[in-house]
């Protein structure tokens, strides 16, 4: 039982290398299967346009997942590298650093990627630009935070004493205790760049027609409820089960590293 | 104690008709509204000099014609005349307050209809003269802006919320969902806006609502057709959905690679299996019904192979990426998706862009766009085959989104030769013609009498009649 949310996981990363590697055809549309019930070739039922939902799960998932990964990469380096130099230099750069994180915390972080999207238009691009505008400064803060103590460390200053370069200092005397913390701050994040990924393509502001998408598969499937509950149960499951894992991974990770105390 | 009491007391029966609506009105102003629920509403309260007959030709509604010269008709009232809902009696002063407060600069959107009006004038109480700038036969099919009082034009009232007209049904208030009350017989109609189409149905279901026409997928009326409290009619519809092209794009300026377009759609597997019951396939704007309508235009029929080899025969690679442009519109965005899918089939990747509604249109308004899909809704006359293709109605002029230059269409426009003119259109190919959609409503089986509508008003109010015995039964 402990093990679920591994398992939910890796089930979810193992389907979107099996959608890369065999043809699901997801967009295959059968206008005569429209809201058909499950089937031996539609495991999950078919969708408004006679398509696959099995088939679209999957290729949602890799969106999903892609998303993710590539949001967190960049938004991690982004908001480490910030916090970091605002926490070990202080002064000027840490008020003008923490000033422009403290503008976008202003405003409620989906609300602004939104708007970004919006403002971009829709599609995969523009929604991973909108999610990196507003998803960096968790991770700004919180090194940032860290860093001021870290700082303030022995080993830290003994470090300084010696000639150690800032670089050198930050690399390789202050990073790598970060590193638990930010790892925990990630997978929180994560779970909540799944529900902003599908609530952008709900809005219809994430990736574009036919391309599958969580979101805009739970949009569709929300009209359809009366006739066709399958659509919107498989997406809305699909969905709850990867945010749950990931949330419960992160509190295990939390609990693994002491996180708190440290 | 008597308050307490009363309080507890039930409340007597409501006997309003409650409609769902998608979209509520915007302006009750006849002169100002360009929403069709604004249009369909303005239907109920007002009435207009002329109507139009089964075939959309002009009949005599409030006013009889006669034209005295190619630029110059006489009206004369119809005996008897009706009265406002504020009691005042209508007169030709007030058609001709009307029609003067719309012909000012900027007054209403609608005014480019009667930018040619010369002069209106009043002969008597009962008369009311046009002269033209120049010959329009189609003009008193032009004259369908509900009549309102002169009085209250002069004094500015606000028409748009406090809507007085001479119609069979008067405005009651309009705070939340809009009230109306039919003068004949003081029922009364709830109009309340219900956006989500899925919590529109379970209000019908559960009798929240009386009623609901259109505006639904073709799932949820088939849904709707299996509850046993409620019954579903439709019929035929007239509003004309279409693929548009922009001509001045290097590729869409070949007619090879607009046929192989045309030749690429499955139309009828889309109306068969996509669309609501009773809906067509479409050959032009007009229907085949209206009197200038053309029945005998060939169908471009499905034909993938053809497709490939038009497209080839016009020198194009393949896979030809076209960029389709559309609303965010549930609805389109699925009939997008169809149409991706089967011309992918032909060669062809279509790149659905769906935009919210206000940058798509601008973008199709200014031609930043190769193709399109859009309606037009509650066409009536052939003057829109000038709106829309002739070479001098490039927006903002007019309607002519595709930049078609063609100057033997323009010619026969102009002699109003709209046989010819259909068959030149078919011919060029600046629209696919896809379908035309069918209209339907949905009631409590309490309700009777409600006559759809082929460009889908909602004029079936005025007859509406509720057996409240059948209706609790249910």
């Amino acid at each position: 039982m402990k093990q679920l949310p591994a398992l939910v996981i890796l089930f979810w990363l193992a389907a979107v290398m099996l959608a890369a590697v065999v043809d699901l055809q997801p967009d295959h549309i059968h206008l005569e299967y429209i809201l058909a019930a499950a089937d031996h070739h539609a495991w999950l039922g078919y969708d408004d346009l006679g398509r696959n939902i099995l088939a679209r799960l999957l290729s949602g998932a890799g969106v999903s997942l892609l998303v993710v990964s590539a949001v967190t990469l960049i938004t991690l380096s982004i908001g480490t590298v910030l916090g970091l130099l605002a926490g070990f230099y202080g002064g000027w750069l840490d008020r003008l650093l923490m000033r422009i994180t403290d503008i976008f915390l202003a405003f409620p972080g989906m609300l602004l990627a939104i708007a970004f999207a919006a403002v971009l238009g829709p599609g995969l691009n523009n929604l991973l630009l909108a999610l990196c505008m507003t998803s960096w400064v968790g991770y700004a803060r919180l090194t940032r935070a860290q860093a001021l103590s870290l700082r303030q460390r022995q080993h830290v200053q003994a470090s300084e004493a010696l000639g150690a370069s800032p670089w050198r200092l930050m690399r390789h005397h202050m990073l790598p205790l970060l590193a638990a913390p930010l790892v925990v701050e990630a997978t929180y994040s994560m779970a909540g760049l799944v529900i902003a990924e599908a609530s952008l393509s709900f809005l219809g502001l994430g990736v574009q027609a036919p391309q599958a998408s969580w979101g805009s598969m739970l949009r569709d499937g929300v009209r359809y409820l009366l006739v066709a509950p399958h659509y919107v149960l498989a997406t809305g499951i699909s969905l709850m089960s990867l945010v749950l894992a990931i949330n419960l991974l992160g509190d295990r990770l939390r609990d693994h590293w002491d996180v708190k105390r440290a | 104690m008597a308050l307490v009491l009363s309080s507890c007391t039930p409340s007597a029966p409501d006997t309003a008709v409650h409609m769902g609506l998608a979209q509520a009105p915007v302006n009750l102003d006849p002169r100002m509204a360009t929403d069709a629920a604004s249009a369909r509403v303005n239907r109920l309260l007002y009435q207009a000099l002329v109507r139009f007959d089964a075939h959309a030709r002009p009949q005599p509604a409030l006013a009889d014609w006669q034209q005295l010269a190619a630029d110059h008709y006489r009206f004369h009232l119809l005996k008897p005349v009706p009265r406002f809902h504020d009691g005042s009696a209508m007169t030709a002063h007030d058609v001709v307050a009307t029609y003067q407060s719309m012909l000012k600069p900027g007054a209403s959107p609608l005014a480019a209809e009667f930018s040619h009006i010369r002069k209106v004038w009043a002969m008597d109480d009962d008369t009311i003269d046009f002269t033209l700038d120049a010959a329009d036969p189609e003009f008193p099919a032009r004259l369908i802006i509900g009549i309102l009082p002169a009085h209250l034009i002069a004094a500015g009232h606000d028409f748009s919320r406090q809507p007085v007209g001479s119609g069979p049904l008067a405005f009651v208030r309009w705070r939340g969902p809009l009230v109306l009350q039919r003068q004949s017989d003081g029922q009364r109609y709830v109009l309340e806006e219900v956006k989500d189409p899925t919590v529109r149905v379970l209000k019908l279901v559960r009798g929240e609502i009386d009623l609901l026409a259109g505006d639904l997928p073709p799932e949820l009326l088939v849904y709707l057709q299996t509850q046993p409290a409620l019954k579903v009619e439709h019929t035929q519809g007239a509003n004309f959905s279409y693929l548009g092209f922009n001509l001045q794009d290097p590729l869409l300026a070949n007619p090879k690679v607009r046929q192989a377009i045309a030749h690429a759609i499955d139309r009828p597997a889309i109306v068969r299996l996509a669309l609501v019951p009773d809906s067509r396939l479409a050959g032009a704007i007009l229907p085949p019904e209206h009197w200038a309508g053309n029945a005998s235009l060939t169908p471009y029929a499905h034909d993938p192979q053809l497709a490939r080899q038009l497209l080839q025969e016009a020198g194009v690679h393949l896979p030809l990426t076209l960029v389709y442009k559309t609303s965010t519109d549930a609805q389109r965005v699925r009939l997008a998706t169809i149409l991706q899918a089967q011309m992918r089939e032909a060669g062809i990747d279509l790149q659905i862009r769906s935009l919210d509604w206000g940058t798509f249109f601008d973008d199709i308004r200014q031609g930043h766009f190769q193709m399109y899909s859009l309606n037009w809704v509650g066409i009536r006359t052939p003057d829109i085959y000038r709106l829309a293709f002739h070479s001098a109605s490039v927006p903002p002029l007019g309607a002519n989104r595709g930049r078609l230059q063609d100057a033997e269409l323009d010619a026969l426009i102009d002699q109003r030769d709209w046989p010819a003119a259909t068959q030149r259109i078919h011919a060029l190919l600046p629209y696919v013609p896809l379908w035309y959609e069918g209209q339907f409503v949905a009631m409590r089986r309490g309700l009777y009498h409600y006559t759809l509508a082929a460009d889908g008003n909602w004029d079936g109010l005025i007859t509406v009649t509720r057996n409240s015995k059948n209706d609790h039964a249910d």
